[in-house]
Order: structure tokens, then C-alpha cells, then sequence
């Protein structure tokens, strides 16, 4: 009885912290604070990590109770692309950010490109996600 | 989870409906007096008023609910007194939370440059005395319904139309007509749902980083840059107020006994005195090397574990208690 309510808050709560920090850090990249410096904000790569674990742990968990309706549904498959997709944005910006100085940086057009592609993605993540619950049976 | 209340909610509702009336006319007083005497000091106390009121006015609208949900089926009881007051009620609650939000942007403000600007503060004042002239109609309106020698004459709309016909008076009020709305159509309640998911991540991402650099990670970024995010979490959590707003009032019988969503007020309200603390608070700015005192880690950690409750007692609603 307690097994899925709690599966699903650590799920929601993994998304809140993976999506939150990677946010946080995209807004870096656009443009707010602009003189802090990037190497301030690793402590997202962890966050994200963290995040992505536990939701790849309770995702799988909550996939194996609906995986013969899920397994072939629509609005799922497109949730995985859109968090490979967004995942798959993490791992530019973590080379981006680490390999940028102490001082107030000024960020490339490619990263800023990339920081962009996380927002939407993430957003599209979480859209897909949510609504799999009244689309899928 | 147990129940938090050990009044019943009509109690409850009796005690904390003072607050928006009283509350709020202290609060424009200290305004008032504040613009007078012209004393910064009294204009940031003014804004903590209005924010506070505005964080207590949630539960004092969420307990008339549930008493109007326990007692409408009463003999006595007059359903229509009832939903009018509720309607001027949520009108009232609605400019009480953009008095608080704009409280709140001047109280950010002057943190930052030293003092609220004049606009702001003049806003603030504007939107307290209609939240009040609302609150005080909302009151008198309340009152009326279990004190029918109050009542004034023809108030209430008609219950038949003009050529005698019987009118369904639930379609004019606002309440009924939004909890119709997030009902029947296909994807409002969905819709709302997603956005308070997007909201959610964004306010707790930015709270975790400000919360992070108070417990020591970013040490070498000044405390000042991170203020600077705070915004950023209000946004999220003002889509959330208002798409939380729309399950409540679209379908308050599944949120008035529901235990997990008592929690949930309760330490939205602990989260929300968390988020007055890190805007206003003063030792964060002494120097860009700040140490946190032992009190900012407790308020640190205290807040994360707030909303991570909060997030909780939401995630929780379907299964502790019958929303969907």
C-alpha cells in the first residue's frame, strides 16, 4: 500500500532537484548573475546526478507496473526521447562549465544554444510526464 | 497522518478570519504611519505585515471551505448567504495575495539598494485598502450567514427568474462556475497539473541553490548574488498559489478533510516565514566571505525540509486522501 506513494514522491522529488538545479544553472548561462562566476555552480552536476539515479531507479519501478499499456504508448516513448534529450544537453554544458576560469565569464553562443535546449527540454520532460497520467490508462 | 485539527474547521475558521480584517488594516496603519512620519524602518515592517497576512489569508480561506463543505447540509443552514460570501471571499483572497506579492517585491528591493521604492510601497498601500474594503464585505457577509437578524433585505439573488421559471442560482457564482470549468473540460485540470510541476521544480531549484549557499557549498559567491535568484522562486511558486487555487476551488471535497493537505498548509506556511527570513535578513550581506551563523543553517535546513514536506503531503493527496 505504501510502495507506490512513496515511489512517486521520490520520483517528484528526484525531478524537482534534476530539473530545479539544471534550471538554476541554464538562467547562469542566460544571463542572470552574470558576475558569479560559472565555477561556483558544480555542485549542480552532483545535484543533477542525484537526481537523475533516483528517478532513473523509481521510473523503472513505476514502468514495470504499467509496462504492457506504457510500453507502446505514445506520450511515454515521447517522455524518454524529450530526457535522453535533455539529459543529453548536461553533458556539453558540464565540459562548458568546467573548463571555464574563476572570473566573471562571458558566455559563448554555443552554450548559451544549449542552455536553451535544456529549459525547453526539461519542460517538455515534465509536460509528457504529467500528462501520461490522464492520457495512459 | 492524523488530522491537525482539533477544532473542527468552523472553529478554526471563526478564529483565523480576524486575521485578513485586523491584519491587514495594521498593516496599512503602520503603512500610513510609516509614509508620514516618514521612517524607513515602519515602511519595512508595513510590507512584513502584508506579507504575513497574505501567507495566513490561504488557510483562512481553505478552513471556510471546509465549514461550508460540513455544514451546508444543515437544515438552518443558507446555502446561498453562504456562496456569496465565499465569492467575495476568494475576490478578497485574490487582492490580498497580490498586496503580499507586492509587499514582497518591495521588501526584495530595499535589501538590495537600501530602500523600498516609493512606487512599490504606494502600490502596496493601494491594493491593502481594497483587500480590506473586500475582506470587511467578505466579513459582513459572513456574519450574515448564521445571523439571518443581520441580514439585509434583498441581497440574495432570486431563486426564480422573471416569468416564474426556476433559476439555477449556483451559475452566478464565480466559485461554482471555475469548479464546473476545472471539471468538465478535458484538459484544464491537466493543464494546471503540469504547471504546478514546472512550478515546483523552478521554486525548489532556485530555493535549493540560496539554502545550499547558506549550509556552505558556493562559499565564495556572495550572499548578495544569490538574493538576486529569489525571484525566480516566487515566480514558480505564484503559478503553483494559482494552479493550487484552481484544484481547491474546483473540487474542495477532496482537499477539506484530506490530512495530507492540512500538512501541506501548514508548512507551506512555515516555508513561506522561510522565505520572508532569507529576502529580509541582514548578517548574509556583512562580507562576501560570510560564515553562516548557526541559526541561517537551522533556517537553511528547516526550509528545505519544509517544502520537501510540502512536496510530500502533495505527492501524498491521491493516496492518504481522495483527490485525484
Amino acid at each position: 500500500m505504501w510502495a507506490m506513494p512513496t515511489v512517486l514522491t521520490l520520483h517528484t522529488t528526484g525531478m524537482a532537484v534534476l530539473v530545479g538545479a539544471s534550471w538554476v544553472l541554464d538562467l547562469r548561462l542566460l544571463g542572470i548573475n552574470r558576475n558569479v562566476p560559472l565555477s561556483a555552480y558544480r555542485w549542480v552536476f552532483r545535484a543533477v546526478a542525484i537526481g537523475l539515479i533516483v528517478n532513473l531507479i523509481t521510473g523503472v519501478l513505476l514502468f514495470m507496473k504499467n509496462a504492457t499499456t506504457w510500453g507502446t504508448a505514445l506520450p511515454f516513448l515521447a517522455k524518454m526521447a524529450f530526457v535522453v534529450a535533455s539529459a543529453a544537453t548536461i553533458l556539453p554544458i558540464r565540459t562548458y562549465v568546467l573548463n571555464s576560469g574563476a572570473g566573471p565569464n562571458e558566455i559563448s553562443g554555443r552554450a548559451r544554444m544549449l542552455a536553451v535546449a535544456s529549459i525547453v527540454a526539461w519542460t517538455a520532460a515534465v509536460t509528457a510526464g504529467r500528462l501520461l497520467a490522464y492520457l495512459v490508462p | 497522518m492524523s488530522s491537525l485539527f482539533v477544532l473542527n474547521a468552523a472553529h478554526l475558521h471563526l478564529v483565523l478570519n480576524h486575521v485578513p480584517t485586523l491584519g491587514m488594516a495594521v498593516g496599512l496603519a503602520l503603512l500610513l504611519l510609516a509614509l508620514i512620519r516618514r521612517h524607513e524602518v515602519l515602511v519595512h515592517v508595513g510590507l512584513e505585515v502584508l506579507f504575513v497576512i497574505a501567507l495566513v489569508t490561504l488557510p483562512v480561506y481553505v478552513t471556510g471551505a471546509a465549514a461550508y463543505a460540513h455544514l451546508r447540509s444543515g437544515a438552518d443552514f443558507s446555502d446561498i448567504a453562504a456562496r456569496m460570501h465565499q465569492d467575495v471571499a476568494l475576490t478578497g483572497f485574490a487582492v490580498t495575495e497580490f498586496a503580499g506579492f507586492v509587499a514582497w517585491v518591495a521588501l526584495w528591493q530595499s535589501r538590495r539598494i537600501g530602500r523600498a521604492g516609493r512606487g512599490l510601497v504606494a502600490a502596496a498601500t493601494v491594493l491593502s485598502i481594497i483587500a480590506l474594503a473586500i475582506m470587511g464585505r467578505a466579513a459582513t457577509l459572513g456574519g450574515e450567514i448564521h445571523h439571518p437578524e443581520i441580514r439585509a433585505e434583498g441581497v440574495a439573488p432570486p431563486v426564480v427568474g422573471t416569468n416564474g421559471e426556476k433559476v439555477d442560482v449556483t451559475d452566478q457564482f464565480v466559485a461554482a462556475r471555475i469548479s464546473r470549468y476545472m471539471v468538465n473540460s478535458t484538459w484544464a485540470w491537466p493543464a494546471a497539473e503540469t504547471i504546478h510541476f514546472l512550478g515546483l521544480s523552478l521554486s525548489f531549484g532556485v530555493l535549493l541553490a540560496i539554502n545550499l549557499r547558506l549550509l556552505g557549498v558556493m562559499r565564495q559567491v556572495a550572499f548578495a548574488d544569490m538574493h538576486r535568484l529569489l525571484p525566480w522562486a516566487l515566480l514558480g511558486f505564484g503559478a503553483n498559489l494559482i494552479t493550487g487555487m484552481l484544484f481547491f476551488v474546483g473540487q474542495p471535497g477532496q482537499y477539506v478533510d484530506s490530512p495530507p493537505f492540512h500538512w501541506k498548509v501548514v508548512f507551506l506556511l512555515i516555508a513561506g516565514a522561510n522565505f520572508l527570513y532569507l529576502t529580509v535578513f541582514k548578517k548574509a550581506w556583512a562580507d562576501d566571505g560570510f560564515d553562516s551563523r548557526f541559526a541561517d543553517k537551522a533556517m537553511a535546513v528547516s526550509s528545505i525540509a519544509a517544502w520537501l514536506i510540502v512536496l510530500y503531503a502533495g505527492r501524498m493527496l491521491p493516496f492518504l486522501g481522495n483527490a485525484f
